[in-house]
C-alpha cells in the first residue's frame, strides 16, 4: 500500500471532520484494529516499509489530536457568550454575633491552656454574688440603684465572679476555668452603657500560683487575641482579690502613641484581676495555706466594641442585618 | 478628688517631676485622670506682667459716666494711665494690675493697649474672678495696704496652680484628703512627710459644751467646741484660691474653714450658729417618726427612725454626717459658733443618704468610713483657722467618745509576699515600706495606723502594701501544672454545632434582652428598669420578633435570625430554672421555619418526632414549637437542654449501598381532616423496617378527588440491608400499606 497516499487521504478527511463523532469515526477507519494501516503493519516484513507505515500512523494520530483541540475550542465559543466577571449564584449566608465570635476565640485560647469552660447561673443568690466574694456590706455596688434584685436574697448577677464560688464548691483544687456569660447592672442605656452586658471570668487555683502567673497568662491571652501587646498592671481594689490589679494593654489602634480610642493614654483598660483573697477560699472550704490562685474578669462588649470600631454599644442588641452581615 | 499641687507640696515636698509622680501613682495608689493647670499661665514670662499697683489718682472718665480714669504706680517711676469700670476703690488703693501683653486665665489673646472713649488704657486693674481667685466680679480686688508697687503679683497671690485629678478606690478612704495623698507621695518618693497641719489656739474660757450622744455605735466620737465673737466675712485670697482649685465654691470664712480642713485631713466638720440651738444644746440621736428638717439645700425632708440626727433641745438641726439644717446655719450676722468635729458610722450614713437621696462631700467620705481619730486633728486645725480668720475666741471644748477601735496588730509573714507575688521581697524592704506608710513595725509584729485600720487586718493585706510599690516589676510566668486534658463539655460542643448550622443555613445570630415586660409566669424585678425591661423572659419570641420587624422596617431583604440564650422559668426552689433555648425567625412562614428545624434535627441525629397541631398555624414538636407569627414570620423555638440529652454520641451506619432500593409513588385520597404525618406513621407501622423512606411530594385538592377530600402523593423507597428486594417484595409491602391506610383512614389508592 502507499503509506503517503493513505496519510494524505486521512489528513484531508480529519481536517474536514465537523464534530467529535465524525472524528471518532475517522479514528476507527484509519487507526482501528481492522483498519488498512493496522492490517498492513501486522503483515509488514521489511524494515523500510515498516518505518514508512509507522511514520504515517504517528502523523495521523497527531492530526486527530490537533483537530480534537480545534473542535473543543470551537464548541466553547458556540452557545452563550462567556463572561467570568458576572456574579455567582447567590448563597444566603448567616453569621455569628460578634460577641459569640469573640467568646469562642477567648474560649479556644484558654482551652488550649487547659482551662475548662464553666457555665454559671445568671439569677444568683446574694451570698454567691456578694457575701462569698468577701464584698463588704457597705460596698456601693450592692445598692438597688446599681443591682437588679428579685427579693432580698436573690438578684441578677452583677459579674461572672459567682461562677468562681459555684465551681469551687463543686470540686477540689486544682481548678482552671473560664466562665463567660451575661451580667447585669442598673446602668444607663446609651452609646457606651447597657444594663445587660457580657463578661468572661477566669480562675486558676493550684499549689504555688502567683501574681507573676497572672501576668504571664494575661500576656499570652492578649497576644493570642490582639497580637503582640504590652500589658501593664496597676493597683486596684476588688473585695475578692488581694492584692488586686487592673490590667491595660497598649492601644490596638495607635499602638501606644495615643489616640481618641485610648483617650490619648496609649493604653486600653481590659479588666480587673488579682490574687484570690483567703476569705474567698474559706467561703468554699479551701485551705489558703495550701492553695493559692488568681482570678480575672474581662468585659467582652467593650473589647469587641473597640476592636471593631463600633460607634454605639446598642448595635450589639439591634440585630440590624446591615451591620451583622459585615462580619 | 482634685489635689492642688502647691497644697500637696506643703505636706510632702517631693522633688520628682509631676508627670513622673502621676505616672507612678497610677501603679501604686490611685487612678490619676489628668493634670490640669489653672490660673495665670506661667509661660514666656507671663507671670512677670502681673504686678501690684498703687492708685495715685482716680477720677471720672471725661467722656464716660461709668468709667474711672486712673493713674497707677506699678514701680516704673512714671504711673500708668488705666481706664477701669469698677468704683469700689479710690486714690491710695493697692490693686492687682495686668500690663499689656499679659495673658489672662481663659483668654485666647494677650491684653493690648487700647483707647477707651478717647483715653489710652495701658493695662488692666483686675477682679478676683479675672484671676480665677474667686467668684466676685462686682468690683476689682483691693489688696492689703503696704505692699510695694511693682512687687510681682505672684509673690502676694496664688496666681497659678496645678491640680492632680485623682480617683480613689473604695478601700482607701484615707486617700480622700490632701494629707492622705501626701503620705502616699512621701512613701513613694522618699520625701519627708510634714506633721499634720493645725495647732490648737489658746482657749479664752472654759464654758461647758452641752453634747449628749445617745447612740455611741453610730456616733463613736463627737468633739464640740464653742467660739464667740466671730466676724463672718469673705475668706482671704489664698483660701479662696485653694478651694476653687480643689473644686469647691468659697462661701464665707467660717464655711470655707470647714471645707478646707475636710479637704486637708479628710474628716468632715460642721459649724452651727449656737445662738440658734435651743438651750445651746446638742443631742445625737435617732430621728423620731415624722420629724422633719429643712436641709441647707432648701429641701424639706421627712426623717425616719433609722436616720441619725443632730438635734438641739427641741428639733433636729442636721442629718448626721450628711447635711446641716437651714435654720441653724451660720449667717452673716452670726457671732457665736458651735464646731462639730465628729465621726459617724459608715452604714448609718450610707442608709440615710440612700433613703433621703441626699449626698454631700461629707456623706461620700463618711459612707466609706472616716478614721475616728482624725476628728481630733480636724478640730484643732479648724479652731486655728477660725480664730485666725474671724477673730473669734475659743471658749469651750468637749470630746464625747465611745469605744474607738484599737489599732489592729498584724503578723508580718515575710514569706507570704514572695509566695503570692512570684518575686523576692527581702524582709528589711518589707518592713521599710510599711514604716514609710505609717505602720509601726517591731520585728514581725506590725501595728496598723488608725487611718488604715479598716482594710489592713490580715497578713495578706500587708502583702498588698508591699507588692503594690513594685507592680511594674512583676515577671511573667505561667502556672506549672502537669498535663491536663480539657475540652468543651458535650453541651458546649453541641451548642457551637447548632450555631454553625444555623449560620450556615443563612440565619444570622441575634442577641436580645433577657429583660422583658412583666407578664403572668415571668419573674419580675423588685424595681423595674423600664416598663419594657421589668421581668425575665420565659421564651425568646419577643426579642426576635422585634429584631425581625426592625429589619423589615429598614427594608432589609432575606431576613432570617436566630438566638441561643437562656430563659428563666420560675421554680419551686430559691432560684429559677435557667434553660438554654434556641429560636429562629424567618421570612417565608411556617414551612420555611419547619424546614430549618428538620435540618437541625437531621444534623444532630434526633428525629423531629410527632408534630402536634396547636392553635393557629402552629404546632408542638418533641422539644419545642413551630409557629407562624403575625407578619408572616416563620418561627421555631426549642429547649436545647432536652434536645442535647437525646443526641446520640455516635450514629451507627445503616447499609443503604450494598443492595439497591426500589422506588414507588403512591397517592391516597383521604378526608380533609386526615393529617399527612398520621398517614406516614401508620404506613411505617404497617410496612416495617423495609420501608426505608416515605415522604409527601404533593397534595392535591380539586374536582378529581371530590368535595372535602384531598389526594396525598407519597414517594416510598423499599430497601433491605440483607438482600436485593424483588418486585414481589415491593408489591407485598405496598399491599400492606394500602390495606392499613384503607382500614385506619378510609384512604383509597388513587394511582
Amino acid at each position: 500500500m502507499d503509506a503517503t497516499a493513505l496519510e494524505n487521504e486521512a489528513r484531508t478527511a480529519i481536517a474536514a471532520a465537523a464534530d467529535a463523532d465524525a472524528l471518532e469515526e475517522l479514528r476507527l477507519r484509519y487507526l482501528g484494529r481492522k483498519s488498512e494501516l493496522k492490517l498492513a503493519l501486522r503483515e509488514v516484513r521489511d524494515r523500510e516499509t515498516g518505518m514508512a507505515l509507522n511514520a504515517a500512523r504517528t502523523a495521523i494520530e497527531e492530526a486527530l489530536a490537533g483537530r480534537e483541540t480545534e473542535l473543543a475550542a470551537a464548541a466553547a465559543e458556540d452557545g452563550e457568550p462567556f463572561d467570568p466577571t458576572l456574579p455567582g449564584e447567590p448563597l444566603r449566608r448567616g453569621s455569628l454575633h460578634l460577641l459569640t465570635q469573640l467568646r469562642r476565640q477567648v474560649e479556644d485560647v484558654f482551652l488550649g491552656m487547659g482551662y475548662e469552660v464553666y457555665d454559671g447561673r445568671e439569677v444568683e443568690t446574694v451570698w454567691h454574688n456578694y457575701d462569698a466574694l468577701n464584698q463588704p456590706e457597705a460596698h456601693p455596688s450592692r445598692d438597688p440603684r446599681d443591682t437588679f434584685y428579685f427579693d432580698e436574697s436573690t438578684l441578677l448577677r452583677t459579674h461572672t465572679s459567682p461562677s468562681q464560688i459555684r465551681a469551687m464548691l463543686a470540686q477540689q483544687p486544682p481548678v482552671y476555668l473560664i466562665s463567660p456569660g451575661r451580667t447585669y447592672r442598673r446602668d444607663a442605656l446609651d452609646a457606651t452603657h447597657t444594663p445587660v452586658f457580657h463578661q468572661i471570668e477566669g480562675l486558676a487555683v493550684d499549689r504555688g500560683i502567683t501574681l507573676a502567673d497572672l501576668r504571664g497568662t494575661i500576656e499570652l491571652f492578649v497576644g493570642a487575641i490582639f497580637g503582640p501587646r504590652d500589658v501593664r498592671m496597676r493597683t486596684s481594689f476588688f473585695p475578692f482579690t488581694e492584692p488586686s490589679v487592673e490590667f491595660d494593654v497598649t492601644c490596638y489602634l495607635c499602638e501606644g502613641s495615643g489616640c481618641a480610642v485610648c483617650k490619648h493614654s496609649g493604653w486600653i483598660e481590659m479588666g480587673g484581676a488579682g490574687v484570690v483573697d483567703p476569705n474567698v477560699f474559706e467561703a468554699v472550704g479551701y485551705d489558703p495555706e495550701e492553695w493559692s490562685g488568681f482570678a480575672f474578669g474581662l468585659g467582652l462588649d467593650r473589647i469587641a466594641f473597640l476592636r471593631h470600631g463600633l460607634p454605639d454599644l446598642r448595635l450589639f442588641w439591634d440585630n440590624d442585618l446591615r451591620m451583622t452581615r459585615q462580619f | 478628688m482634685k489635689v492642688p499641687v502647691s497644697w500637696l507640696r506643703e505636706y510632702a515636698a517631693f522633688e520628682w517631676p509631676l508627670e513622673r509622680l502621676a505616672a507612678k501613682l497610677v501603679f501604686t495608689s490611685c487612678e490619676v485622670d489628668r493634670i490640669v493647670h489653672r490660673g495665670v499661665a506661667d509661660t514666656d514670662g507671663n507671670l512677670g506682667r502681673f504686678l501690684v499697683g498703687r492708685v495715685v489718682e482716680a477720677g471720672k472718665h471725661p467722656n464716660a459716666d461709668r468709667l474711672q480714669l486712673c493713674r497707677v504706680d506699678v514701680g516704673e517711676g512714671e504711673p500708668r494711665q488705666i481706664v477701669c469700670g469698677a468704683w469700689n476703690f479710690g486714690t491710695g488703693a493697692t490693686v492687682a494690675v495686668a500690663l499689656p501683653g499679659a495673658l489672662l486665665p481663659g483668654a485666647e489673646e494677650p491684653l493690648g493697649e487700647a483707647k477707651l472713649r478717647g483715653e489710652l488704657s495701658r493695662g488692666m486693674i483686675l477682679s478676683e474672678r479675672e484671676l480665677e481667685l474667686g467668684a466676685d466680679h462686682s468690683g476689682i480686688m483691693v489688696l492689703a495696704d503696704g505692699i510695694e508697687p511693682g512687687t510681682p503679683l505672684a509673690d502676694v497671690l496664688p496666681l497659678t496652680e496645678t491640680v492632680l485629678e485623682i480617683e480613689t478606690g473604695f478601700n482607701r478612704p484615707d486617700l480622700a484628703s490632701v494629707y492622705g495623698i501626701a503620705r502616699e507621695v512621701a512613701a513613694l518618693t522618699g520625701a519627708e512627710l510634714a506633721p499634720p497641719p493645725g495647732s490648737d489656739p489658746a482657749p479664752e474660757g472654759d464654758e461647758p459644751v452641752a453634747v449628749r450622744v445617745e447612740d455611741l455605735e453610730a456616733c463613736p466620737r463627737y468633739i464640740g467646741r464653742i467660739f464667740r465673737g466671730a466676724r463672718v466675712e469673705p475668706s482671704p485670697a489664698w483660701l479662696k484660691a485653694r478651694l476653687l482649685a480643689a473644686g469647691m465654691r468659697p462661701i464665707s470664712n467660717i464655711v470655707d474653714a470647714t471645707n478646707y480642713v475636710m479637704l486637708a485631713l479628710g474628716s468632715p466638720l460642721h459649724f452651727f450658729d449656737i445662738s440658734l440651738l435651743a438651750e445651746e444644746q446638742v443631742v445625737v440621736r435617732r430621728a423620731a417618726k415624722g420629724e422633719k428638717i429643712v436641709t441647707l439645700d432648701g429641701h424639706e425632708r421627712e426623717l425616719a427612725p433609722s436616720d441619725l440626727v443632730i438635734a438641739d433641745a427641741n428639733r433636729p438641726v442636721a442629718v448626721a454626717g450628711i447635711m446641716g439644717g437651714e435654720d441653724s446655719e451660720v449667717r452673716t450676722e452670726t457671732t457665736d459658733l458651735l464646731l462639730e468635729a465628729a465621726n459617724f458610722d459608715a452604714l448609718t450614713v450610707l442608709r440615710a443618704s440612700r433613703r433621703l437621696r441626699l449626698r454631700s462631700e461629707a456623706s461620700t467620705r463618711f459612707e466609706k468610713g472616716v478614721d475616728p481619730y482624725a476628728a481630733e486633728q480636724a478640730a484643732v486645725y479648724a479652731s486655728e483657722l477660725v480664730v485666725a480668720l474671724t477673730g473669734a475666741r475659743f471658749t469651750g471644748h468637749t470630746d464625747v467618745r465611745g469605744d474607738l477601735p484599737e489599732r489592729p496588730v498584724v503578723q508580718l509573714r515575710p514569706e507570704l509576699a514572695d509566695r503570692l507575688s512570684g518575686m523576692t521581697f527581702p524582709v528589711e524592704e518589707q518592713r521599710e515600706t510599711l514604716r514609710r506608710l505609717g505602720f509601726d513595725v517591731d520585728g514581725d509584729r506590725v501595728t496598723v495606723p488608725t487611718w488604715r485600720a479598716q482594710d489592713v487586718t490580715r497578713p495578706v493585706d500587708l502583702v498588698e502594701e508591699v507588692v503594690r510599690f513594685r507592680l511594674e516589676e512583676v515577671p511573667s510566668t505561667l502556672p506549672s501544672r502537669s498535663a491536663a486534658s480539657v475540652q468543651l463539655t458535650r453541651e458546649q460542643r453541641l451548642r457551637r454545632q447548632v450555631e454553625d448550622l444555623l449560620a450556615g443555613a443563612g440565619y444570622s445570630e441575634a442577641y436580645t434582652w433577657s429583660l422583658v415586660p412583666v407578664a403572668e409566669g415571668r419573674l419580675a424585678l423588685e424595681e423595674p428598669y423600664t416598663v419594657e425591661m421589668a421581668a425575665l423572659r420565659t421564651d425568646l419570641e419577643l426579642g426576635l420578633l422585634e429584631s425581625a420587624e426592625r429589619n423589615r422596617n429598614a427594608a432589609v431583604e432575606e431576613i432570617a435570625l436566630f438566638e441561643i440564650g437562656r430563659v428563666y422559668l420560675p421554680a419551686d426552689e430559691e432560684l429559677p430554672d435557667e434553660q438554654l433555648h434556641v429560636a429562629a425567625i424567618t421570612e417565608g412562614g411556617f414551612f420555611r421555619a419547619k424546614g430549618a428545624l428538620e435540618s437541625l434535627h437531621d444534623a444532630l441525629g434526633v428525629p423531629l418526632g410527632s408534630t402536634e397541631r396547636a392553635d393557629g398555624r402552629a404546632a408542638r414538636t418533641g422539644y419545642g414549637r413551630i409557629a407562624e407569627l403575625p407578619g408572616g414570620w416563620g418561627y421555631f423555638e426549642l429547649d436545647l437542654d432536652a434536645l442535647f440529652a437525646d443526641v446520640p454520641d455516635a450514629i451507627a451506619y445503616e447499609d443503604v449501598i450494598t443492595f439497591p432500593s426500589l422506588k414507588q409513588d403512591l397517592a391516597f385520597v383521604v378526608e380533609e381532616s386526615v393529617a399527612a404525618g398520621d398517614l406516614i406513621a401508620a404506613a411505617r407501622d404497617a410496612a416495617g423496617p423495609e420501608l426505608r423512606d416515605l415522604r409527601v411530594f404533593d397534595v392535591y385538592r380539586g374536582d378529581q378527588v371530590g368535595e372535602g377530600k384531598k389526594s396525598i402523593a407519597l414517594a416510598a423507597a423499599f430497601q433491605s440491608p440483607e438482600r436485593t428486594l424483588s418486585d414481589d417484595d415491593a408489591a407485598r409491602l405496598r399491599e400492606r400499606i394500602v390495606a392499613a391506610l384503607g382500614e385506619r383512614f378510609g384512604a383509597e389508592l388513587r394511582a
